[in-house]
């Protein structure tokens, strides 16, 4: 029961699809009132949240009828001459591979950068999304959105969807005034500034490269080895991580594509070089 | 939530445990020893459902204890890890499986050679170079991979685990304020005072 | 079966027989061991592959042979029966291996076996597939295997079909091991594989 029932009070806000959700009403409402643009379809029955929840599998472990690409190292940190992004490249599905050659980066603009972890749908949509509303930004106000600005306008579209199935786990990272930014922002609508972070199911395997070797004060040669090798090593013990590390620099004059590197032939040149 | 690692090193294996007991939200011990001596060449940490884990420890001990004064001759670590497998695969299938990880090192006095083995509960045993359970292999195998290298000495052993004991202090949500290490080369079994350890976590 | 993650293949090819596995030990998304062993020789000509849970597979590998005392070879033929009984010992609690069984029997004629959980036998006169891999495998031999294959044709046709299987599967893989069966000598090579 929803919480404005329980107080007996009929809430005349509507910013939260969720509060409807045990509700005829929620059909008849209208989502777009606030997001001007969106009008995604709902399932046609009485509590849509629920539905969606049953038959999308957001955590990859029951058997559903829609299963979400899953398994991923993302990282991102900010050093002194700017941000690293590196991302591994393989989508799986259960335990087949449906992909190694995934781009799990999303270059939102010449400043900006994106990474996908978790529903690989969900993140470029809304990241896309974000896009568009960054360009708007800069042609209403004329000049260049912030980090802080991009990252909170991305929370605010998928936390007016929490509880409705979304899954994703991303880093917007770029360079803006104040210098590098670097946030984290999730579907269960979290942001947080930090100095470094890392995504997915490989995850704690990178963090433990990270954490280890990680300065602020790198050279940039040396901060690019640091993001490979993160990912290489997440993805040699992690499963569901694997195929490509794909690098990115952020520096003051916008993102700098660094390369994309296969794992196997990482794997060879540290092995024989020790 | 238990922390469990090994490393075989050149001529030595070090094992490493963490010295708490819990039992839900709440801790009961802080200086436990989880590392059990199997004999003068042979150490097992152990970490799993708590019964299970002393029951099954000592009664592995025992029966190593046994054997090395029936025969006059200490078992090689090899053979306590397979007699531990053994052990703990027939448990599996019978009506109450012991629920218990562990990681076995020791020095082979015979072929001069150290040798660590994982055994997990399923009873699956697997010689390797180093091993963790439980959270913690999450957060050190990449750091394991990452600092391995042929030939270690107990000097990069130890900083290797510095390293695990610096991740799993920043990033694992239980913190353990010790720990317990063992050192096995062809002297025997040697305790490594875990305030060492500590100060080059913090050292670095 | 994909607890930890395995891949075995075996092949016929004229006169000879191959068979081959890869290398991860895991615990599910966790790789632990990239060495593990899971073909074992039984006799000169015979090897026996086993696919599945990782402590059965040194449990089942240990009961068998303890019951082969007979001082003489056994036939693949009967060997693979000999497990077969051994699994359904166990019906009710049964071992979580899918074996395989490949060797030459005593005219040299190529003998390859597999069977489910339980001991039901599957004797197949080109290829077996089992572990978390078995779908690729079976994808890449109805592509790959062809009748009367000499031993190195053999040898490259199996390593294709392993090396790409695991590629698409995310439990196995982490390097391979190709055991061919031939009536004088059994060549056995590792291979490289991606390590992610």
């Amino acid at each position: 029961m929803s919480l404005d029932k329980v107080l007996k009070y009929t809430s005349a806000s509507k910013t939260n699809p969720y509060a409807f959700d045990d509700d005829e009403n929620f059909l008849k409402r209208d989502v777009t009132d606030n997001i001007s643009h969106f009008d995604f379809k709902f399932a046609p029955v009485l509590k849509p949240a629920e539905f969606a929840k049953s038959h999308i599998d957001v955590k990859s472990q029951k058997d559903s009828l829609i299963k979400l690409a899953h398994g991923t190292t993302t990282l991102a940190f900010k050093f002194k001459n700017g941000v690293i992004v590196a991302t591994d490249s393989r989508a799986t599905s259960g335990n087949v591979i449906a992909s190694q050659t995934v781009k799990k980066v999303i270059e939102i603009n010449p400043y900006l950068l994106g990474t996908m972890a978790g529903g690989a749908a969900d993140c470029s949509y809304w990241e896309r999304e974000l896009g568009r509303r960054c360009r708007l930004h800069e042609l209403a106000n004329k000049e260049r959105i912030s980090v802080a600005a991009a990252s909170k306008l991305l929370t605010n579209m998928v936390y007016s969807y929490k509880g409705m199935g979304l899954s994703m786990g991303t880093m917007i990272s770029g360079w803006d005034k104040k210098g590098p930014g670097l946030y984290y922002v999730d579907s269960e609508g979290q942001r947080i500034k930090g100095n470094l972070f890392s995504v997915g199911s490989g995850s704690t395997f990178a963090y433990g490269v990270l954490d280890t070797s990680y300065r602020y004060d790198m050279e940039t040669d040396e901060a690019i080895e640091l993001g490979r090798r993160a990912i290489y090593h997440a993805t040699h013990r992690d499963a569901m991580s694997g195929g490509y590390v794909r690098l990115y620099h952020i520096k003051k004059e916008g993102w700098e594509f660094i390369g994309l590197e296969d794992v196997e032939d990482l794997y060879y040149k540290y092995n024989n070089q020790e | 939530m238990d922390i469990q690692l090994g490393l075989a090193g050149k001529d030595f294996v070090i094992l490493l445990a963490d010295n708490q007991i819990t039992n839900s939200i709440l801790t009961i011990k802080h200086d436990e020893d989880k590392i059990y001596k199997l004999s003068e060449h042979v150490v097992m940490s152990v970490s799993g459902e708590p019964g299970d884990s002393s029951n099954f420890s000592e009664y592995i001990l025992g029966n190593t204890v046994l054997y090395n004064i029936r025969n006059q001759h200490e078992l090689s670590v090899d053979s306590c890890a397979k007699f531990t497998r053994k052990e703990l695969a027939n448990a599996l299938r019978s009506r109450s499986p012991y629920q218990v990880n562990y990681l076995i090192g020791g020095y082979n006095t015979i072929s001069q050679k150290p040798a660590l083995y994982r055994i997990d509960y399923l009873a699956s045993i697997a010689k390797v170079e180093f091993a963790a359970h439980g959270y913690a292999s999450y957060f050190c195998y990449s750091i394991f991979d990452r600092m391995k290298k042929p030939d270690l000495t107990q000097d990069e052993a130890l900083d290797i685990l510095a390293a695990c004991v610096n991740e799993l202090t920043r990033r694992l949500v239980i913190n353990h304020s010790s720990y317990t290490l063992k050192l096995v080369d062809s002297n025997g079994v040697r305790v490594i005072n875990g305030e060492e350890l500590l100060k080059r976590t913090s050292a670095k | 079966m994909s607890y930890n993650g395995t891949a075995i293949v075996a092949m016929t090819g004229k006169n000879c027989v191959a068979i081959a596995a890869d290398k991860r030990l895991g615990q599910q998304f966790l790789t632990v061991d990239m060495d593990f062993q899971k073909i074992f020789p039984i006799t000169k000509k015979t090897y026996v592959g086993l696919p599945g849970l990782a402590t059965d597979v040194q449990t089942l590998y240990k009961s068998n042979m303890y019951r082969l005392n007979e001082q003489r070879d056994i036939e693949p033929k009967a060997f693979a029966h000999m497990v077969s009984s051994t699994l359904y010992e166990k019906r009710f609690g049964p071992y979580y291996i899918e074996p395989i069984v490949a060797g030459l029997d005593k005219n040299n004629n190529p003998y390859i076996c597999g069977m489910d959980l339980l001991g039901c036998m599957d004797v197949a006169h080109d290829f077996i597939v089992a572990g978390s891999a078995d779908e690729n495998l079976k994808g890449m031999c109805e592509n790959l295997w062809e009748a009367d294959l000499e031993p190195e044709d053999l040898f490259e046709t199996i390593s294709q079909a392993l090396l790409n299987a695991v590629d698409r599967d995310a439990l196995s893989g982490w390097g391979g091991v190709v055991h061919i069966i031939t009536p004088n000598e059994v060549i056995t090579r590792h291979l490289k594989a991606r390590m992610d």
